[in-house]
């Protein structure tokens, strides 16, 4: 009973759909429905949320990503000047503080600024400080790898160019490559804002008060505080898939348009 | 050539004992040269001679190892020469355009007269308003280079480099990338510089245009100038074997030496 390549290839399609399917229904089936609604989906318990979970949970989730954003762009955009740099020592400082910081887990790096880096400069700093720091640095080492592969991205040609015109490395630099490099780094980069707004809830750690709570600690305050399972978590879940999804929508549409220009 | 009805006010180059090397690649061997304020040279050779590093090591896109390079009242080879200074009186035109692809015409003629010359933005704009009228572009101010064809890029590349008025320009192969359609559009405006009494050093290996247009000739070879003299006899009458031979497989490209 010989098949050939097209009949084998269709059957094959046909016995993923069918073992698929049968895992869906064997979870559906033995989900307890009663359970699972109160567990996830009692949303009609969560008035007590509400405002604050948006007016101040959204909103520092959003202030911490902004913040720390900043400072990783700012420091990312030095760390990878300096790995480009001809002098060695700048070289071997970005690339120790790059390796350092993307492979330790950030929250590691978040308990050092919330229990004991301030005290060791002998002072304290306010909440948002500490998290704008902590995931700053980490951020900037992700960000600097960004900037110099879109800054080696330019063709060499261009800084030539601009510098038979007379200018020097500097404006050149300002001038013709940022520029360009920044249509290049524009996806990968509102990737990383990504990350850092869903790193943001790691902030939650770090006792505050409650005008600096950020999303995820108001559900994880509610699962406590109201009786409705995890539904409080799905509702924070909910609110970073509005910051998230559209972030992600206008990164492949900055994606497609590169392609598109660049011949 | 050197003529009282010039329209550009040109500078010379004197280039002595000039040494580059890329590791243990020694690219030229100690060249001699010499271009007179309005003089146009072409430089000529097989791929791999050294005339592209020659022309970057003028305006020190690449350090020289050894020699002295003077470009009209700079001596380029001194580590105390204002490199920025001296590269505004240099026009260079490359084998790949290297237009700003971020800029439109316009800007990409005005971005280095705004700042690095300081001339005010209308001025500017005006300036290269002439020299794209000069490349025939006039009315492409406001297209992005890569709307243009490769020859209208190029003569752009030229309307860049004229805008901040140099005394030198030098080309890299300039028409080499170009579809053959084009090439002779681009050769047309150098033609006309040349006229105008702008001193050029061009890569190129375009014969009849060398022929045409040329003061002189130089032919290179392993990074030695092997034979230079007025543009009819290097490339008429060639009296060395190296030159004989490049400008039979230049001239003829299906006549092929096979050596063993
Ligand atoms: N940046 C560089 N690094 C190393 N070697 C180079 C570099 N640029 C050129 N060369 C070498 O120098 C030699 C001459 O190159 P080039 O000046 O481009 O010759 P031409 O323009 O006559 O074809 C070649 O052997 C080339 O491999
Ligand atoms: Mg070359």
């Amino acid at each position: 009973m010989a098949m050939t390549t097209r009949q084998r290839a269709r059957l094959s399609k046909t016995i993923q759909i069918v073992v698929f399917v049968a895992v869906i229904l064997l979870l559906l089936f033995s989900l307890d429905w009663e359970k699972a609604r109160y567990a996830f989906f009692s949303f009609e318990k969560l008035g007590p949320m509400f405002p604050d979970l948006i007016i101040i949970g959204l909103r520092n989730t959003l202030f911490y990503t902004v913040i720390s954003f900043a400072f990783g762009l700012v420091l990312g955009l030095l760390l990878a000047l300096m790995k480009m740099a001809s002098f060695a020592p700048y070289r071997w400082f970005a690339t120790g503080f790059i390796e350092f910081f993307r492979g330790i887990p950030a929250i590691l790096v978040l308990l050092a600024f919330g229990f004991g880096i301030p005290q060791a400069f002998g002072t304290s700093w306010p909440q948002p400080v500490n998290v704008m720091l902590a995931l700053g640095l980490v951020s900037s080492a992700y960000i600097a790898e960004t900037l110099r592969a879109g800054l080696q991205a330019v063709p060499k040609g261009q800084t030539e160019a601009a510098r038979s015109l007379g200018m020097p490395a500097w404006r050149a630099m300002v001038t013709i490559v940022i520029p360009q490099a920044f249509k290049i780094v524009l996806p990968p980069m509102t990737n990383e804002v990504i990350l850092l707004t869903k790193d943001t809830s790691l902030a939650f750690i770090l006792g505050a008060s409650i005008a600096q709570y950020e999303m995820t600690k108001f559900g994880r305050d509610g699962i406590t505080a109201i009786d409705a399972g995890l539904t409080p978590l799905v509702m924070a879940g909910l609110l970073y898939l509005i910051i998230t999804i559209p972030l992600s929508l206008v990164a492949r549409k900055f994606e497609s348009r590169s392609a598109r220009t660049k011949r | 050539m050197n003529t009282n009805t010039s329209t550009f006010k040109a500078s010379g180059v004197s280039i002595t004992g000039l040494h580059k090397s890329y590791g243990d690649n020694e690219v030229l061997k100690g060249i001699d040269l010499e271009v007179k304020p309005g003089e146009v040279v072409c430089l000529i050779g097989p791929s791999g001679s050294g005339k592209s590093t020659l022309l970057r090591c003028v305006n020190i896109l690449e350090q020289p190892n050894a020699g002295t390079i003077h470009v009209g009242g700079f001596e380029a080879t001194d580590p105390e020469v204002d490199l920025d200074k001296m590269r505004r009186t240099v026009g260079m035109v490359f084998q790949q355009f290297n237009l700003f692809p971020h800029l439109t015409v316009t800007q990409n003629c005005t971005v280095a007269q705004t700042k690095v010359l300081k001339r005010p933005a209308a001025e500017a704009k005006e300036i290269a308003h002439k020299n794209l009228t000069r490349v025939g572009l006039g009315d492409f101010g406001e297209r992005y280079p890569d709307e243009l064809s490769g020859g209208q890029q190029q003569r752009v590349a030229i309307a860049r480099a004229l805008s901040m008025d140099p005394t030198l320009m030098l080309f890299d192969e300039p028409t080499s990338a170009l579809d053959p359609e084009t090439v002779g559009e681009v050769l047309s405006i150098m033609r006309s510089l040349a006229k105008g009494g702008m001193t050029m050093l061009v890569v190129t290996h375009e014969m009849s245009f060398a022929k045409e247009v040329a003061d002189r000739v130089v032919f290179m070879d392993g990074g030695v100038v092997v034979e230079e003299g007025r543009a009819k006899d290097v490339i008429g009458n060639p009296q060395q074997t190296r030159t004989q031979d490049f400008l039979k497989r230049v001239l003829d490209p299906t006549h092929v030496e096979i050596s063993d």
